[in-house]
C-alpha cells in the first residue's frame, strides 16, 4: 500500500515537473511558448494585444504567446517580483520610469545587437529611435508609442462663460477655469491632479514657465546647470498652480489620480483636463458629454508663449532570464512595425512611433489635431527629455507627490516645496558624478 | 503529525524566517546591486521616518476608535436581535450582510459616499440643515481619519453582533426569570447576569478584533490610500506602501515590529484576563 502511494506521489510529482518544464522548453513538435507581461493594463487594450498576438502566432506557427495582464495599479510591482525570481518572463512592458532600476538590477536584456541592421528602424520617428537607446547605447526596450500632454476642454462651457477660444497659456487657463467653476451647480473648472503622479502636472507648469531657459536634454535642468526648481519663474508657476486648485478645482481633487481626473471630465463635471492622448478613446465613449461638447487644444504655454512637452514613453523589452530571446526579438519586431504598430497606437490612442502615421488622416482631424499642431511647431512646444530613467525615480515620485499634497492642503508653501525639490535634485546629481 | 509539522514549517516558518532576514539587509528592488547586511539600519529608518509618529498615533486611534463603538453598538444590536419579534430573521440577515463584503470594496463605496462634491453624506447633511456647504471629508487629514473610522465602525459592528448574539443564546432563561423575581432592573440584569455569563466570549472577541483591526489595511486603502499627505496611514497600510515602493528591507523591519507588537499585546491581554478569571473563580 505504502509502495503504491509512493509511486503515485512520484508519478504526480514527475507529471507536475514535466508540465512545468513544458512552458520553459520547446515541446516535442518544436513549439515555443513565450510569457509576455503587460503593465498599463486595461480590458480593451488587453483584447487589442491578444488580437495582435494572434496575428503574430499565425505568421509564426512554432511560437505561442501567453499574455499575462496584472491589474495596472500592481502591475509594475508584480513584474518586479517576476523579474527578481529570474524566470517565467520573456517579453515585458518596460516604461521610461522602470527601465532605469530594472536594467540597473540586471533584469533586462540588451537587444542592441539583435536589432542592428533591422529595417524597422528606418520607418520610425527620430523620437522613437532616440527613446530606444540609453546613454550607453543599449536597447532595453523598443517604444510602442508616446504619451504627451494636451488640454482637453469643454467647448460649450467656455462659450457659456464668454470665451471665444480655449486657453493657450496657464494664465488664461486659470482665468477660464475660475469663471466656469461653480460648486453650487457641481460644476468645476479644472480636474486637478493631487493624488498619484501629482508631481507630473506641477512640473509641467514649472517647465512651461522656464521654457526659455530649460536644457532640452534634461527637462529638470536649466541651461546654466542648476535645477528648474531654482528659477524665480518656478515660484510664479507654483503660485498660479495653487490658485488654480483653490479657485477652480474640486476640493476632493487633492487625492485625484488618473482615474478620478478622467472620470470627472468624462462625466461632465469639470471643464478642463490635462492628459495624455490615450484619454481620447475613453472620453469618446462618454455617455454624459457628446463629441460636439469637447475637444483638445495644445498644451498651455508659460509667460514666454512657449511650453515644454515632456514625452513619456513605454515599450516592449526582454527579460534577461528568458530562454527564448531569439523568438522574443521576433515578437518585438512584429509589434514595432507595420500594421501591428499602427493598430496599437491608433486603437490605444498614442502618439505613433512610425513616420508614416503623421500622414494618416486619423491623426489630422478631431482631438488628434492638437498633437499635429504641437509636432509642427517644435519651437513653441519644445520636446525635452525628463530624467525618468534614473534609479531613484520611484523615490522622487513618492516624495514629490506627497509635497504637492502638502502644498495644496496648506502644510507647505510653494517656496518651501521648490527649495526641497531643488536640494533633492542637486544632491542626486552631485552623487551621480 | 510529522507531515503536518513539515507542511507548516515549509509554508509558514521558512518564508517567515527567510523574509525576516531582509529586515537586516539593504533590500531595495529599485537597486539590488547592493544587498549587504545593514544591521538595525532598516529599523532606524522606520523610527526616524517623519511619518512614524503619525502612523503610530493613527494606529492607536484606528484600533481604539473602532473597537469601542463596535462593541457598544454590536452589543446593543445583539440584545435587540435576541428578542422574539416578527421578521427577526430578515433583520438579522440585513444586519449581518455587510460582513460578507470585502473591506476594500467597502472602502471604495465609502470613498464615493464621502466625496465632497457628489457624495451622499454631504447631500444628506445639507438637506438636514447640519452643514451650509459641502465638507471636504477626504481632503482634510483629520476629517479623513474620522471618515475612515465611521466606515470601519459600520463594517465591524456586525461581527460583534454575530458573536455576542451567539453567546446570548446560551444564557439560560431561568437566570433572567430568577432575576426578575428578585426585582432586578434591566441595567442590573445586564451587568450582573448577561455580561458575566458571556464574559469569555466578549474577551476573546475583543482580542480577535484588536488583532484583525490592527491588521486591516483594506478599508483605508480603498478609501484614502493613506492620504492626504500620508496622514491616514496605519502601520499596515504604511508597510504596504513601502513594499510598493520596492523598499523590502524597511517594510520587513516594520513587519517584524508588527509581529512583535501583536505578540506582546496578546500575551498581556490574555494574562490580564486570566488573572481576573482566577480571582472570580
Amino acid at each position: 500500500m505504502r509502495r503504491r502511494t509512493a509511486a503515485l506521489a512520484l508519478g504526480t510529482a514527475a507529471a507536475m515537473v514535466l508540465t512545468g518544464c513544458s512552458a520553459m522548453s520547446p515541446n516535442a513538435n518544436g513549439t515555443v511558448t513565450l510569457n509576455m507581461v503587460e503593465s498599463l493594463t486595461n480590458p480593451s487594450r488587453t483584447d487589442l494585444l491578444k488580437g495582435l498576438i494572434a496575428d503574430f502566432e499565425k505568421q509564426n506557427p512554432k511560437i505561442k504567446v501567453n499574455l499575462i495582464s496584472p491589474p495596472t495599479e500592481q502591475a509594475d510591482q508584480k513584474i518586479r517580483q517576476m523579474l527578481q525570481s529570474g524566470s517565467g518572463v520573456d517579453a515585458l512592458e518596460v516604461r521610461d520610469i522602470t527601465v532605469g532600476p530594472w536594467s540597473n538590477n540586471g533584469w533586462l536584456y540588451d537587444m542592441a545587437k539583435d536589432l542592428k541592421g533591422w529595417q524597422g528602424w528606418n520607418a520610425m520617428t527620430e523620437n522613437a529611435v532616440k527613446a530606444s537607446e540609453d546613454a550607453k547605447g543599449r536597447t532595453f526596450f523598443v517604444p510602442y508609442g508616446f504619451y504627451g500632454l494636451s488640454l482637453f476642454y469643454r467647448k460649450d462651457l467656455i462659450k457659456d462663460a464668454g470665451f471665444s477660444k480655449p486657453p493657450a497659456s496657464w494664465d488664461q487657463l486659470l482665468k477660464q477655469a475660475s469663471a466656469i467653476n461653480d460648486p453650487a451647480k457641481r460644476r468645476y473648472g479644472y480636474a486637478f491632479r493631487g493624488g498619484a503622479n501629482a508631481n507630473s502636472n506641477a512640473t509641467a507648469i514649472i517647465e512651461a514657465y522656464v521654457a526659455d531657459k530649460v536644457d532640452l536634454a534634461n527637462g529638470y535642468k536649466l541651461k546654466n546647470g542648476r535645477t528648474i526648481f531654482s528659477a524665480p519663474e518656478a515660484l510664479d508657476a507654483l503660485k498660479t498652480y495653487l490658485t488654480l486648485f483653490k479657485k477652480a478645482s474640486p476640493k476632493s481633487s487633492v487625492s485625484w489620480g488618473y482615474p478620478e481626473m478622467v472620470e470627472a471630465f468624462s462625466n461632465g463635471s469639470t471643464a478642463f483636463l490635462l492628459q495624455d492622448p490615450e484619454v481620447i478613446a475613453t472620453v469618446s465613449e462618454s455617455k454624459s458629454i457628446s463629441k460636439e461638447q469637447w475637444d483638445t487644444a495644445p498644451l498651455v504655454a508659460g509667460p514666454s508663449g512657449k511650453t515644454v512637452q515632456p514625452l513619456a514613453t513605454a515599450g516592449w523589452g526582454i527579460a534577461k532570464g528568458s530562454k527564448h530571446k531569439a523568438e522574443t526579438v521576433k515578437l518585438i519586431k512584429f509589434l514595432s512595425q507595420g500594421k501591428a504598430s499602427t493598430d496599437f497606437t491608433k486603437k490605444n490612442s498614442l502618439v505613433p512611433i512610425l513616420k508614416s502615421a503623421t500622414e494618416d488622416p486619423f491623426y489630422k482631424t478631431g482631438p488628434w489635431s492638437s498633437y499635429v499642431t504641437m509636432t509642427k511647431h517644435p519651437d513653441t512646444y519644445l520636446n525635452v527629455s525628463q530624467p525618468r530613467g534614473v534609479t531613484w525615480w520611484s523615490e522622487w515620485e513618492q516624495k514629490s507627490d506627497a509635497d504637492v499634497q502638502k502644498m495644496v492642503t496648506g502644510k507647505m508653501s510653494p517656496k518651501e516645496l521648490l527649495t526641497g525639490w531643488d536640494a533633492y535634485w542637486t544632491k542626486k546629481w552631485e552623487q551621480e558624478k | 503529525m510529522a507531515p503536518a509539522a513539515i507542511f507548516v514549517a515549509v509554508f509558514t516558518y521558512y518564508p517567515m524566517i527567510a523574509g525576516s532576514q531582509m529586515a537586516f539587509r539593504h533590500w531595495d528592488l529599485n537597486d539590488l546591486t547592493d544587498t549587504s547586511w545593514v544591521g538595525l539600519d532598516n529599523f532606524h529608518r522606520v523610527f526616524s521616518d517623519p511619518n512614524w509618529g503619525t502612523v503610530l498615533g493613527n494606529t492607536g486611534a484606528w484600533v481604539i476608535g473602532s473597537i469601542v463603538p463596535q462593541l457598544v453598538i454590536g452589543f446593543a444590536l445583539a440584545l435587540w436581535l435576541r428578542r422574539r419579534f416578527r421578521f427577526r430573521g430578515v433583520y438579522q440577515a440585513l444586519i449581518f450582510f455587510p460582513w460578507a463584503i470585502s473591506g476594500f470594496l467597502i472602502g471604495i463605496l465609502f470613498r464615493w459616499m464621502f466625496n465632497s462634491e457628489f457624495g451622499v453624506v454631504n447631500d444628506l447633511l445639507q438637506k438636514a440643515g447640519l452643514i451650509d456647504q459641502p465638507v471636504a471629508w477626504l481632503a482634510d487629514p483629520h476629517k479623513a481619519m474620522i471618515a475612515v473610522l465611521i466606515a470601519n465602525i459600520w463594517y465591524g459592528v456586525t461581527f460583534f453582533a454575530i458573536m455576542i448574539l451567539a453567546a446570548l443564546q446560551s444564557v439560560p432563561d431561568e437566570l433572567y426569570e430568577a432575576a426578575a423575581l428578585d426585582g432586578a432592573g434591566k441595567a442590573r440584569t445586564l451587568f450582573q447576569i448577561t455580561i458575566p455569563y458571556i464574559r469569555v466570549t466578549l474577551v476573546l472577541t475583543v482580542l480577535l478584533r484588536v488583532i484583525w483591526i490592527f491588521n486591516f489595511p483594506d478599508l483605508i486603502f480603498g478609501m484614502t490610500g493613506g492620504g492626504p499627505n500620508n496622514q491616514t496611514h496605519i502601520v499596515t497600510t504604511w508597510m504596504i506602501k513601502i513594499t510598493q515602493q520596492g523598499d523590502y528591507g524597511k517594510a520587513s523591519a516594520l513587519g517584524l515590529l508588527v509581529v512583535a507588537g501583536l505578540l506582546l499585546f496578546t500575551v498581556f491581554f490574555l494574562l490580564a484576563t486570566r488573572e481576573k478569571r482566577e480571582v472570580r473563580s
